[in-house]
């Protein structure tokens, strides 16, 4: 077991979930494997484990300085693009093999743009890892089954190209037992009664460690978890990308999250990952319903209705980034959606750039309507 | 400075073509007749072949924009629960749907389209769609939207040959059978089959009509000095282009092409004294048009150029090489993409400066239509780059509550005394 040594005592794995997750993409694996970045929701992780590589999500980190691209970058691109290219620049990814863009995240296709023309230009430094665009189409049909299986292969030659394996299918199943017993981790970890913040943070440490690691990981530190007091109202969170434990903390001061249906929320890992073939991954990714642009288009508010239904929230939160020009379109009618069922429904709106003002009118916007 | 300006013969027949064509529509569709709903970036040439009349929702909206009515809507859409920074341009007719009093709209309103279209160049744009699918219970057709991953910045120059490369086989491939999707459900809706034979007749006459255009831009950019408002360029370009193929539009292309030659032999300009040339980069102003002719008396400055015309030779004109359907894949798969993506925004807009001999551009930047504002920086660093003096403006095509006219004004004027002084003018 990873890290075997070092859990001996109660609550080590639990710090160690919790600094990976502080750390993000700096984190250091125990097993030294290749580092191939990813950027963006949708890419199922599986493929580059079965290369032989460990995926690294570059999305959550947080900006030191800014290079000169960010003279390029408009305020209305979302943060955490905003926050990769920067980085890129700065040579902040010289230690990963090749980057990986999700195409069908919003922030994932600009940044893979922007990189690509800014090296174009000859105005990037010479460490910007080779780039690749993860081009997967999310609706089922025969044509887009087609499409997608050459983006596979477009993928593996990528990965070859980086001085990784050809995925096949030994070492497929081989990435999808380890994605399995993570999965297995996760459902319990969903079960445990940690807190909202908790699950949020150790869920994502995740994205920065193998699978097998994070499943060892999990399994140890809800063995000894300490549950949190059992609020009585359970509540959902949706909107827009967000890891801020502090904003966690400030929701849960109302109760429990038990559904959180945000991109960086218990929607990770995508579906695909614990499937054993190649065909049924790709299929079950193009399938995703909590990817924004997949089509039959209402699969996505379904999707969301039904996990918040299955979780019996009595409150859904709703909270957006600034720069958000999508999930809007859906709260008119989540809203009278779940009015409809008896699940109260608070818009916390934008995001605030100064934490304490936002968390402030959250806590205002959420006891208003408790109060009501 | 400024001569009186006489609009082009061209301008009226356009814009009374539009008028009655648009009657005509309004007429059939009142009395049942289907028509279709769709995006500015979706294959018209599929419909327009099958018969079935649309409606294009970009148009819609500078219509609806254009009978000031925008303000109204907007704030109508927040009172929804939709919220204030979500797109403007593709959702105006949205929003006049949802608000449901047709009274208040353009023509008394659009009744139930028989089938909504899109392409999911835009991340909004599927929902927006389907919001409106919701609304009115008509079928929606996605078309799927791969981006391009290695695209080469002079687009304008493949694309016309040597498509396959630029757009890439597998996008084709998939476009090609969404395509071959949609026909099947145009046959259905239209009970007529589809003419394989005569659709590449129809491709190959909108390429003749858009070389005429490829001719346009040509007389434009090389004249002494602008003979033409861009006011007067994007409907003598744009309504033909809604009607691409047909006998109209390439016979007013023609009209058109030879009015501005004659017009330019008799060296008739806008304004007599032209200092400054500009372009306006995005889509059109719908709600104040007459800010294009703001600067003439004052500055001798003209807008020069406008995306609308020279993208109709340089997005439209495709070799069809025997595969009619692969060609129109390669026009579409990319269309919207190529107006505001780097490395093709920037490359081109250097590329058309140039030609046009432009020494300030106008950059609409339109921060809530993020499709739209992406990779405008990335322009303005490559105009700038080029010797072009770029002033951003941060407002919104079809919203004039973001628009102040005159500190718009202001500031424009204040960098064209600066190329005046330059010029020692």
């Amino acid at each position: 077991m990873a890290h075997a040594s070092s859990l001996q005592s109660k609550g080590a794995a639990g710090t160690l979930l919790d600094r990976a997750f502080e750390a993000r993409d700096r984190y250091e694996p125990v097993a030294p494997l290749p580092r191939v970045g990813i950027f963006g929701n949708g890419f199922p992780e599986i493929l580059v484990a079965a290369a032989g590589g460990l995926p690294v999500h570059l999305s959550m980190g947080r900006l030191s300085s800014t290079a000169d691209i960010d003279e390029v970058i408009e305020p209305f691109v979302d943060e955490e693009g905003r926050i990769f290219l920067n980085r890129l620049m700065n040579g902040e990814f010289d230690d990963v093999e090749g980057i990986i863009f999700a195409r069908d995240d919003a922030p994932a296709l600009i940044a893979y743009q922007y990189a690509t023309e800014w090296v174009r230009q000859g105005r990037a430094p010479k460490a910007v890892p080779p780039l690749f665009l993860w081009n997967l189409v999310h609706t089922q049909t025969p044509a887009v089954e087609r499409f997608n299986a050459v983006q596979a292969e477009k993928l593996f030659g990528f990965l070859e190209r980086i001085g990784l394996r050809r995925p096949d299918d030994e070492t497929i199943a081989e990435a999808s037992a380890a994605e399995s017993r993570r999965r297995e981790a996760l459902k319990r970890l969903e079960a445990a009664g940690v807190s909202g913040a908790t699950a949020m943070r150790w869920r994502n440490a995740g994205r920065f460690m193998p699978a097998a690691e994070h499943a060892d990981l999990l399994n140890a530190a809800l063995a000894d978890a300490e549950k949190v007091e059992n609020k009585s109202l359970r509540i959902g969170l949706i909107g827009s990308p967000l890891a801020s434990p502090a904003s966690y903390d400030v929701f849960e001061r109302y109760g429990t999250i038990v559904c959180d249906w945000q991109p960086w929320g218990a929607v990770w890992p995508r579906p695909g990952n614990d499937k054993t073939t190649l065909a049924d991954i790709l299929r079950a990714a193009a399938a995703d319903p909590s990817c924004p642009r997949v089509s039959p288009t209402t699969a996505f508010r379904q999707a969301l209705i039904e996990a918040v239904v299955n979780a019996r929230c009595e409150l859904v939160l709703c909270q957006l980034a600034p720069t958000d020009d999508t999930f809007g379109w859906e709260i008119p009618a989540l809203a009278s959606e779940l009015e409809s069922r008896g699940i109260a429904f608070v818009n916390l709106g934008f995001r605030e750039p100064d934490h304490e003002t936002w968390h402030a009118r959250a806590a205002a916007l959420i006891s208003a309507k408790l109060g009501a | 400075m400024t001569s009186t300006y006489v609009p082009l013969e061209s301008t009226k027949i356009a814009t009374n073509h539009q008028r009655a064509w648009a009657k005509s529509l309004q007429q059939q569709i009142t009395s049942g007749a289907t028509y279709a709903f769709v995006n500015a970036d979706t294959p018209h040439e599929l419909f327009h072949h099958m018969g079935l009349p649309i409606v294009t929702n970009q148009w819609w909206s500078a219509i609806i924009a254009a009978k000031q009515l925008s303000e109204y809507y907007f704030d109508y859409m927040e009172t929804l629960g939709f919220h204030d920074r979500l797109a403007r341009y593709s959702s105006l007719p949205l929003i006049a749907e949802l608000e449901g009093d047709r009274e208040r709209q353009p023509w008394g309103g659009l009744p139930k389209p028989s089938i909504l279209c899109a392409r999911q160049s835009a991340d909004d744009h599927q929902k927006i769609f389907s919001l409106w699918a919701e609304k009115t219970g008509a079928p929606l057709f996605l078309f799927s939207t791969p981006a391009v991953p290695d695209p080469h910045p002079d687009w304008w120059r493949m694309g016309r040959s040597d498509w396959e490369t630029l757009y890439g086989g597998d996008r084709l491939d998939l476009m090609v059978d969404e395509f071959k999707e949609l026909i099947a459900q145009l046959e259905e809706l239209t009970g007529r089959p589809f003419d394989h034979e005569g659709f590449a007749s129809y491709m190959e006459a909108i390429n003749e009509q858009e070389r005429i255009y490829e001719d346009v831009s040509e007389i434009l950019a090389t004249a002494p000095r602008s003979p033409i408002r861009i006011s007067e360029q994007i409907p003598n370009a744009m309504i033909p282009q809604w009607h691409r193929g047909s006998e109209w539009a390439l016979s007013h292309a023609r009209h058109f092409r030879d009015e501005l030659h004659e017009r330019v032999k008799a060296g008739t300009a806008v304004v007599e004294e032209e200092r400054i040339r500009m372009m306006w980069i995005g889509a059109g102003l719908w709600f104040d048009t007459s800010f294009y002719s703001a600067f003439e008396e004052s500055h001798g400055a003209v807008f020069a150029w406008s995306m609308y015309l020279p993208f109709a030779a340089d997005g439209y004109i495709r070799e069809i090489k025997g595969d009619p359907l692969r060609a129109l894949a390669a026009r579409v798969s990319a269309m919207n993409e190529q107006l505001h993506q780097p490395p093709w925004i920037n490359a081109w807009m250097v590329e058309q400066a140039k030609k046009y001999r432009i020494d300030v551009a106008l950059l609409l930047i339109p921060e809530h239509d993020r499709f739209s504002g992406h990779g405008s920086l990335f322009a303005k660093k490559a105009l700038e780059e080029a010797g072009v003096r770029v002033i951003e403006v941060w407002s919104d095509m079809v919203d004039q509550r973001q628009w102040n006219r005159e500190e718009m004004t202001a500031r424009v004027s204040t960098v064209l005394d600066a190329v005046l002084a330059e010029k020692g003018v």
